[in-house]
């Protein structure tokens, strides 16, 4: 475990220098995995399914914000499918601007789930979208994953049909929407997946957030039984045609990465290196801040409160207690003031020995 | 001389102001009252929008139907039942945008807050030096 501990501060130290590069290349990996993966499935624009074209994307998306990532996304699968089909890329378009119009407008941050979530189905890990995130997110969270759910049985909806919709003639055009929107609403293995994922999601973020012991293990454990239990009662009552040992070998996956995520918890938490430039009146600052690295608090003190016998000594005794107490909550030098999201509830790790 | 008390304070601001600062910023030039209209605003529009999409999609998809029985169907009741929809669409969703942005402001307004706090350290400190 020591080594474990080890490897974690060194993993921490690591990241810390070299974030500022890190994070454009994770995403420029990100956007290049999503959208070879869109060529591959879909592929049906040969201009399109270019390595140079794909390289060019990532690297725009490396540099420019987060949500780029799923507009370019977008972009390439919808120019796939108006090869295919001129009135599936009007079905897929409205879908695309509705989940735009009502969700992401609110929470723009969560356009990464959205973009991901299909590509971990199609990489047959999708029991660990909710785990994750349950363990990261908010309740809201649940919509994205949703959302993303529903991205990608259309994309599936697409490409299984799209034999059927390339030999309609052009005057079939109707038929073609139907048969991609009957499709779709008619596929209940998508139904019960989107609420066994939402409910998990809410259920193992609010887990995550009771102040017991072992907060993140129940709510991982109590996830991954639920989106079990689900997806068997829904296959049970709407025969979705589940494989039951894909669930559970996905659902132990999926504990795997959550018990992961777990151990680096105060990576994803981290708060980041700033470099910040200002000035006042007498110099140009260019200032490189660097976090403390931060562990729980994990000493307990024992206070052995005994009733005394003589009531002066306890009148003496509480009078201490309650000035040990004031200058706990008003320490002589705070006049700084702590941002909230920062340094709450950890205490800095300095050096123990000096404690 | 360089005092290190007050390089560490504007060192936290200026990393707020680059971060989430500038977003709270935005959002704190409002009052309350004209950023959750404007926020109402845009929820109202985005609902029609996507109303008149979901609707376009239904018919379209409804189409051929609707052609066969042009002459039998009663038009006033389905636009008002369409009314009706609407209204109900647009009422949740605009519920729901006024939770989300009233959520938003008050945290937007608790950040500005320390943030003008330590505006206000940081000029006395400057004085304090004067």
């Amino acid at each position: 475990m020591t080594v474990l501990l080890e490897i974690r501060e060194k993993i921490k130290e690591i990241y810390s220098r070299i974030d500022a590069f890190l994070i454009p290349f994770v995403r420029f990996l990100l956007a290049f995995i999503v959208l070879r993966m869109i060529n591959d499935r879909l592929g049906y624009m040969t201009r399109l399914d270019n390595t140079a074209l794909v390289l060019i994307a990532s690297l725009l998306c490396a540099v420019l914000p987060g949500s780029m990532i799923l507009f370019l996304a977008a972009v390439f699968s919808l120019a796939h499918i108006y090869a295919l089909s001129l009135e599936v890329a009007a079905v897929t378009f409205v879908l695309y601007l509705l989940v735009y119009l009502l969700y992401l407008r609110f929470a723009p941050k969560e356009s990464l789930v959205v973009a991901l979530t299909p590509v971990l189905f199609a990489l047959h890990i999708p029991y660990v979208v909710p785990i994750v995130m349950g363990l990261v997110g908010t309740p809201a969270s649940a919509v994205s994953v949703a959302c993303g759910i529903l991205v990608y049985f259309l994309l599936a909806t697409v490409t299984g049909n799209a034999t059927n919709i390339g030999g309609m003639d052009s005057d079939e055009a109707i038929a073609k929407f139907r048969l991609v929107i009957d499709s779709l609403m008619g596929n209940k293995q998508m139904l019960v997946l989107i609420v066994a994922f939402a409910v998990v999601t809410i259920v193992v973020c609010l887990i995550r957030r009771l102040s017991i012991e072992h907060a993140w293990t129940i709510a991982i454990i109590a996830g991954v039984v639920m989106n079990v239990m689900i997806l068997l009662v829904g296959d049970l009552i709407y025969d979705a045609g589940f494989s039951f040992g894909s669930v559970i070998l996905g659902s132990l996956l999926a504990v795997v990465v959550a018990k992961v995520l777990e151990f680096f918890r105060f990576c994803v938490d981290y708060s980041r290196t700033e470099r910040v430039q200002f000035e006042d009146e007498e110099y140009y600052y260019y200032v490189k801040a660097v976090p403390k690295m931060m562990v729980p608090r994990s000493e307990r003190t024992v206070k052995r409160i005994n009733r005394s016998s003589n009531p002066e000594a306890e009148e003496y005794g509480r009078r201490s207690r309650m000035q040990e107490e004031e200058e706990e909550y008003y320490p002589e030098d705070d006049d700084v003031e702590v941002w909230e999201d920062d340094y709450e509830e950890e205490e800095y790790y300095e050096d123990e020995g000096n404690e | 001389m360089l005092n290190e008390k007050r390089v560490i304070l504007m060192t936290r601001m200026a990393a707020y102001e680059a971060g989430e600062g500038r977003r709270n910023m935005a959002t704190g030039r409002y009052f309350r009252g004209d950023y959750v209209a404007l926020q109402l605003l845009k929820a109202f529009i985005s609902a029609t929008l996507s109303f008149a999409l979901i609707l376009a999609v239904y018919v379209y998809y409804n189409f051929e139907t609707f052609m066969e029985g042009l002459y039998e169907i009663n038009l006033m009741e389905f636009v008002r039942t369409q009314v009706g929809n609407y209204l109900r669409f647009t009422v949740v969703y605009i519920i729901i945008a006024y939770v989300v942005c009233s959520v938003k402001y008050a945290k937007a307004r608790g950040g500005l807050r320390k943030y003008y706090n330590n505006l206000k350290k940081l000029s006395k400190l400057y004085q304090e030096r004067e």
